[in-house]
């Protein structure tokens, strides 16, 4: 068996530029650099086209192609014979592509003049090894088949959703060492995903959100494709693709931008991972690292295996959540609320939710807090069902595909870091209760 | 016919690279180790490893075709050259300072791009015994320099 392309993936980071010599139709060769040389299987390699040039000339004239690929880790040369096959100007691969060009463009100082139209997708016929010295390879930072192995074991044994993220995160943390992540949920209705859990930054930024197609993790979001980015660009910084997308839909909502999203200042390497269960996108999960080049094939491979089991299990526990029959029972007498009273505002426009003055949360998950206050406010009511939820009229759910257990997640936490005194409990599988200490002044707007 | 600002890039810390083409069409391709500038700028001169070449170099012998790319990392000045009547000349051991000072420029222009030097000599590294020396006559010189002007005849 020859040489498998996917042993000597670091050559198509880009840190030496790949050589491509064509021939035209009298034999005249030529030479040029390529940025950036993509990885699609064994079989096939995406080449990136910026420019009409003499190379892409002779390509679409029929030319056999020869690729020179370098390893910036062990010297190691690699003289790769293609055959053109097509070119692709949109959809996972392209974005994939142009995403990480930006990184390499900034990297180069050729923002601006490096610019993906296309991505030429060629057929490798054969690779070989040029003769010569090569260096050993530094050893890995981790072992990913560990790490998955352990990980995989570790998310089976969660019970609630809210647990399986708590130890989705802390595996990528302790078994993959990676210290800055966020997980996303896609709210399908509005187009966006929110933040669930994060580590590694001063705030947890819980609640805050983008939109479908911004920045790197909108971007994975829409193409449902692994988009990874290995120099710092500002191209891609989610901060201002948020802000360019907001002001293009004209969303003046100043709501959208109460939480801020967490994030480092001046990533040099992003990984933004698609978690999807059965063909439906249910978030992302977004890995940072101040160093470029930080993250390589392999971390994406293992990311994208470990979104793939986390995806399942996600989908395991909203499913489980939402038809469980316990019907709730009698709940024991709550603590009887004290001190000042809280004043909950509701705006119904957009759901949103303030304690006194204090934003909390709006959407789905400002519905569902009014309707838990309203009914303990009125009835006095503190147990509650995800299957009463989900056919209550005031909340109104996108729809059977929402995912209501990741919505409570996501109140319980904002709750949780306002200290306000308002706790949801898990008190069973589809089932929690409300816990009230201070009294309330609800206020409808 | 190179000028002379163009003559003296190409003999800088440069990185460089060199390609024919079969009777078949199929190109071919090889790092060079370095270059020379002979007859006032008519002539170039650049090494090559043979036990890298093979191919290269029979091409070179069939058809006297080359293309010649030098690029400077640090700023992505790019420039190819191309000639109809490459051939083959032994190399002579009086060239290995050329050899020697090329490698030492290119460490130089690559470190501060954050290149591992033990990584830049082993892509580099060179047996006297190894070298052959390719000359030929620039017939086409072009700005390969990424932007606007890229692909723009010079000559």
């Amino acid at each position: 068996m020859g040489l498998r392309l996917d042993t000597i993936r670091e050559c198509l980071e880009g840190v030496i530029p790949g050589h491509i010599a064509t021939c035209d139709g009298e034999g005249m060769p030529n030479l040029a650099y390529l940025s950036q040389v993509q990885f699609i299987d064994n079989e096939h390699v995406a080449l990136s086209y910026q420019f009409f040039n003499r190379t892409r000339r002779n390509v679409l004239a029929g030319s056999a192609v020869r690729l020179m690929l370098t390893s910036h880790l062990t010297g190691a040369q690699y003289r790769l014979t293609l055959a053109y096959l097509r070119t692709e100007t949109a959809g996972p691969l392209f974005e994939q592509m142009r995403a990480k060009l930006a990184g390499i463009a900034s990297h180069t100082g050729m923002s601006g003049v490096f610019r993906l139209l296309g991505s030429d997708i060629y057929r490798i016929l054969a690779i070989e090894q040029v003769p010569g010295p090569t260096l050993a390879p530094p050893p890995p930072t981790v072992n990913y088949l560990t790490a998955l192995r352990r990980a995989t074991g570790r998310l089976a044994e969660c019970a609630t959703l809210a647990r399986l993220l708590e130890s989705a995160l802390d595996c990528l943390a302790g078994e993959f060492g990676i210290a800055h992540v966020m997980l996303l949920m896609h709210d399908e209705g509005r187009g966006r995903l929110y933040t669930l859990a994060s580590r590694g930054y001063p705030q947890s930024g819980i609640g805050s959100e983008i939109p479908i197609g911004a920045g790197v993790i909108g971007i994975c979001a829409r193409e449902r494709i692994p988009i990874r980015i290995g120099f710092m660009t500002s191209e891609y910084g989610y901060g201002r693709c948020v802000r360019d997308s907001v002001a293009a839909d004209g969303h003046g909502d100043s709501l959208e931008h109460a939480i801020p999203l967490p994030g480092l200042p001046e990533a040099g390497s992003q990984l933004a991972v698609p978690i999807t269960a059965y063909d439906r996108l249910l978030g992302v999960l977004y890995l940072e690292n101040v160093t470029d080049l930080h993250f390589g094939y392999d971390d994406e491979d293992a990311l994208v295996a470990f979104a793939a089991q986390l995806g399942l299990a996600m989908h395991h526990h909203q499913m489980a959540e939402d038809l469980a029959e316990d019907e709730p029972g009698p709940g024991g007498a709550p603590p009887a609320p004290a001190g000042t009273s809280l004043r909950i505002r509701h705006f119904a426009a957009n759901d949103s939710v303030f304690i006194d003055d204090d934003y909390l949360i709006k959407g789905v998950a400002g519905a569902i807090l009014w309707t838990l206050l309203t009914d303990f406010v009125e009835r006095g009511r503190t147990v509650f069902t995800n299957k009463g939820l989900r056919v209550d009229p005031r909340i109104r759910l996108p729809g059977i595909s929402d995912n209501l257990e990741a919505r409570l997640v996501l109140l319980q936490r904002r709750l949780e870091e306002r200290a306000a005194g308002i706790h949801l409990i898990k008190t069973g599988r589809g089932r929690f209760s409300l816990v009230v200490e201070r009294p309330l002044q609800l206020v409808s707007e | 016919m190179l000028d002379s600002d163009n003559a003296a890039f190409i003999q800088t810390g440069v990185s460089i690279s060199l390609a024919s083409c079969g009777p078949d069409h199929l190109p071919s391709m090889s790092r060079g180790l370095g270059c020379k500038v002979l007859d006032a700028g008519r002539q170039v001169a650049v090494f090559v490893r043979r036990s890298q070449s093979k191919a290269l170099l029979a091409h070179i012998r069939s058809s006297g075709r080359v293309a010649n790319v030098f690029s400077l990392p640090s700023s992505n000045r790019t420039l190819q050259l191309k000639g109809c009547d490459a051939r083959i000349v032994p190399f002579t051991p009086a060239d290995l300072p050329i050899v020697d000072k090329h490698l030492a420029d290119f460490i130089l222009e690559v470190i501060p791009l954050g290149m591992a030097e033990a990584v830049v000599r082993a892509i580099l590294a060179s047996q006297p015994d190894d070298l052959a020396t390719v000359v030929y006559t620039p017939s086409a010189v072009f700005s390969q320099t990424p932007g606007p002007k890229a692909g723009e005849r010079l000559d």
